[in-house]
C-alpha cells in the first residue's frame, strides 16, 4: 500500500477546497465587479432618437425601510413595488425616455464579497436598451453615480423634450439627514443635497417641467422653494405619504395623455388619479398637491422668515431650547394664514378615517412643523417675526 | 420582573439581533399587521375590541420598558414618548374615551387598517433609534 506524502495530501485536500468553495467565491466575487448585464447597449446607436419626445429621470431609494402591508396583510416593499410600476410606464410609452435608477441597501456576499448597491435600467421608445449595476457613493450621499449614467444614456435633445423627474423614499429631511441610507448611517440627505444633485441633471436645460415627489412631507414651504429651481411644476404630497405611492398609471402613453405639453392640466389630472388611488387603500390622511412653482414665489417669499426661523430653532445643539415638532397643516398657525396662500397650490385631500383630525376637511396644501414640546404651535418661535409682520 | 425582561433582553438581543436588524421598523409594523389579520379572522366585535386592546396594552408595555432603561438617549424617550401618545389616543379611540366617538363594532376592520398604516408611516419612529426600535421589538416578544 502506498502511503502518499503528507505535502500532497494536503494539496489535493487545499484543491478540493478550492474547487468546492473558493473558486464559486471567487466567480461570484469577479462577478460582483463586473459592470453587470447590458442590454441592447449598441441599439442606442440605432434606435429613432427623434421620436423621442418626453424624458423622465427617476430615482428609487430603496436602502430604508420601506416594508408595509395591504389591507389582507400581505407584505409589500415600497421601493420594489415604485420599480416595478416605473417599469411598467416605460414600456408603455413609445416616444419616451426613462432612465430609472434604484438605490438598494449595500449587501455583502459570504460576508466578504460587497455587492453593487445600484441598479440602472434605460428604457427609450418603450424598448430596454440598458440595464446595469452600478456602485453608489458610498463616501458621500450624492449622486454623482447616477448623473454619469445620465450623461451616458440621455438624449441630446433635453431642450425640446418634456422632462419629468420622479423620485420615490421616505420624507426627505429640510436639514441634516443622518440616516436616510442604512447601509452608509453616517451619511446625509436632505432637501438642499437633493437640490445641488438635481443640477447634474438639468445642466443642458432648463428647469424640469414636472417634477413627481413621492414622500412624505413633500409639500413645505422649504421644499417647494428649494426644489422649484428645477422645476416648472412639482406634485407632492404635504401630509403623509401611504408607502404605496403615487399611482403612476397617468404617466402611461405620454404621447396621448400630454400630447399638448400642457403640463400644468396633466400634472392636475395625475394628482386626482393618484389623490383617487389612495383614497381607496388608505385609511389614513391622503394629500396630493400640484404646485405652480412660479406662482407660489410670492407666498414663499412671506414665509420664508418665519419658517427660517423655526428650522433654525430645530437646529439648535441645546436640548432646552430645541423643539419637539410635529407636522401639521400651515394654516393652523396664524403666521403662515395669508391671502396668497392658495395661489398656485391645487390640493386633493381627504382626512384619516379615524384619530383626532378625522373632522378636518381642508388642507392648505402647505405643512409646517409645531412645537408640541411647548404644548403651542411653531407660534410661540416665531412671535418677533409674526410682530413685524403684522 | 424587571430583572427578568432585562436578563431576557439581553439574551434576547443576541439570539435575535441579526433578523430584527434586518427588518427594522418592518418587525413593528409586522406586530399591528399581525393583529390586524387576526381583526379580520374573527366576526365577533368584542373579541376584534379585544385583540386590538391588547396590541396596544402590550405595546404600551414595551414602549414603557424601553423608555425607563438608562441607556435610553433623551431624543429616543422624546420619540417614545410621542409614540405612546399615539398609541394611547387610538386605544381611547376604540373605546371611546377621552373625548373620542367610539369606533363602531362596524368599523372594526377598517380601524385595524388605519392602525396598520400610522404605524407604517409613523413620524415618530423614524425618529426613534434603531437599537431602541430593537429593544422594543423584542420586548413585546417577550410580553406576548
Amino acid at each position: 500500500m502506498i502511503i502518499p506524502h503528507s505535502s500532497s495530501v494536503k494539496r489535493i485536500l487545499f484543491s478540493i477546497l478550492f474547487m468546492s468553495v473558493g473558486f464559486p467565491a471567487l466567480i461570484i466575487f469577479l462577478s460582483s465587479c463586473s459592470t453587470g448585464m447590458m442590454v441592447n447597449h449598441t441599439d442606442q446607436q440605432i434606435e429613432d432618437v427623434s421620436r423621442t419626445q418626453y424624458s423622465i429621470v427617476c430615482i428609487i431609494h430603496g436602502d430604508g425601510d420601506y416594508l408595509y402591508h395591504d389591507t389582507s396583510s400581505n407584505e409589500h416593499t415600497a421601493d420594489q413595488e415604485a420599480l416595478a410600476q416605473v417599469i411598467s410606464i416605460s414600456r408603455q410609452n413609445p416616444q419616451a425616455e426613462v432612465l430609472i435608477f434604484h438605490q438598494q441597501p449595500k449587501r455583502n456576499f459570504l460576508f466578504f464579497f460587497p455587492q453593487k448597491d445600484g441598479e440602472f435600467y434605460y428604457y427609450r421608445n418603450g424598448r430596454l436598451i440598458a440595464n446595469e449595476m452600478y456602485w453608489r457613493n458610498q463616501q458621500h450621499s450624492d449622486f454623482d453615480p447616477e448623473i454619469a449614467l445620465y450623461n451616458r444614456f440621455h438624449t441630446n435633445d433635453q431642450n425640446k423634450m418634456v422632462r419629468v423627474f420622479m423620485y420615490f423614499g421616505h420624507e426627505i429631511p429640510e436639514f441634516g439627514g443622518a440616516g436616510y441610507n442604512l447601509s452608509y448611517p453616517g451619511q446625509e440627505f436632505n432637501i438642499n443635497d437633493l437640490a445641488e444633485k438635481l443640477k447634474g441633471f438639468t445642466h443642458d436645460s432648463s428647469r424640469f417641467d414636472l417634477m413627481i415627489l413621492s414622500t412624505c412631507f413633500g409639500g413645505t414651504p422649504y421644499t417647494i422653494e428649494t426644489l422649484g429651481s428645477y422645476a416648472r411644476i412639482i406634485v407632492a404630497s404635504p401630509d403623509n405619504l401611504h408607502l404605496s405611492y403615487f399611482n403612476l398609471s397617468s404617466l402611461e402613453r405620454l404621447d396621448i395623455s400630454l400630447r399638448n405639453r400642457d403640463v400644468l392640466s396633466f400634472a392636475k389630472r395625475f394628482a386626482q388619479q393618484a389623490f383617487d388611488r389612495l383614497t381607496s387603500d388608505v385609511q389614513t390622511a391622503v394629500s396630493v398637491a400640484v404646485y405652480d412653482v412660479d406662482s407660489t414665489q410670492e407666498y414663499l417669499h412671506s414665509v420664508q422668515g418665519i419658517y427660517n426661523q423655526t428650522i433654525s430653532a430645530l437646529k439648535s445643539e441645546s436640548p432646552v431650547s430645541k423643539p419637539i415638532i410635529e407636522p401639521c397643516d400651515c394654516a393652523e398657525i396664524p403666521g403662515y394664514v395669508l391671502p396668497i396662500m392658495n395661489k398656485g397650490v391645487d390640493i386633493f385631500y381627504r382626512p384619516a378615517r379615524f384619530g383626532r383630525l378625522k373632522s378636518k376637511y381642508s388642507h392648505s396644501g402647505w405643512e409646517c412643523w409645531m412645537d408640541i414640546k411647548k404644548q403651542g404651535t411653531i407660534l410661540k418661535l416665531t412671535e418677533p417675526v409674526q410682530k413685524s409682520n403684522q | 420582573m424587571k430583572l427578568q425582561i432585562t436578563l431576557g433582553t439581553i439574551a434576547m438581543i443576541f439570539i435575535m439581533a441579526f433578523p430584527a436588524v434586518a427588518g427594522g421598523t418592518g418587525e413593528l409594523q409586522k406586530y399591528f399587521s399581525d393583529a390586524s389579520a387576526k381583526v379580520k379572522a374573527t366576526n365577533n366585535p368584542i373579541e376584534k375590541r379585544e385583540i386590538l386592546n391588547n396590541s396596544f396594552i402590550n405595546m404600551s408595555k414595551a414602549l414603557n420598558t424601553v423608555q425607563n432603561l438608562p441607556f435610553i438617549s433623551e431624543n429616543d424617550r422624546a420619540g417614545i414618548n410621542n409614540l405612546k401618545t399615539k398609541l394611547q389616543e387610538k386605544q381611547d379611540e376604540l373605546s371611546g374615551s377621552n373625548g373620542f366617538v367610539r369606533v363602531s363594532d362596524g368599523q372594526l376592520n377598517t380601524f385595524s387598517d388605519y392602525v396598520v398604516q400610522s404605524s407604517e408611516q409613523a413620524f415618530e419612529v423614524i425618529t426613534i433609534s434603531l437599537v431602541a426600535l430593537l429593544l422594543i421589538i423584542l420586548i413585546v416578544i417577550l410580553i406576548v
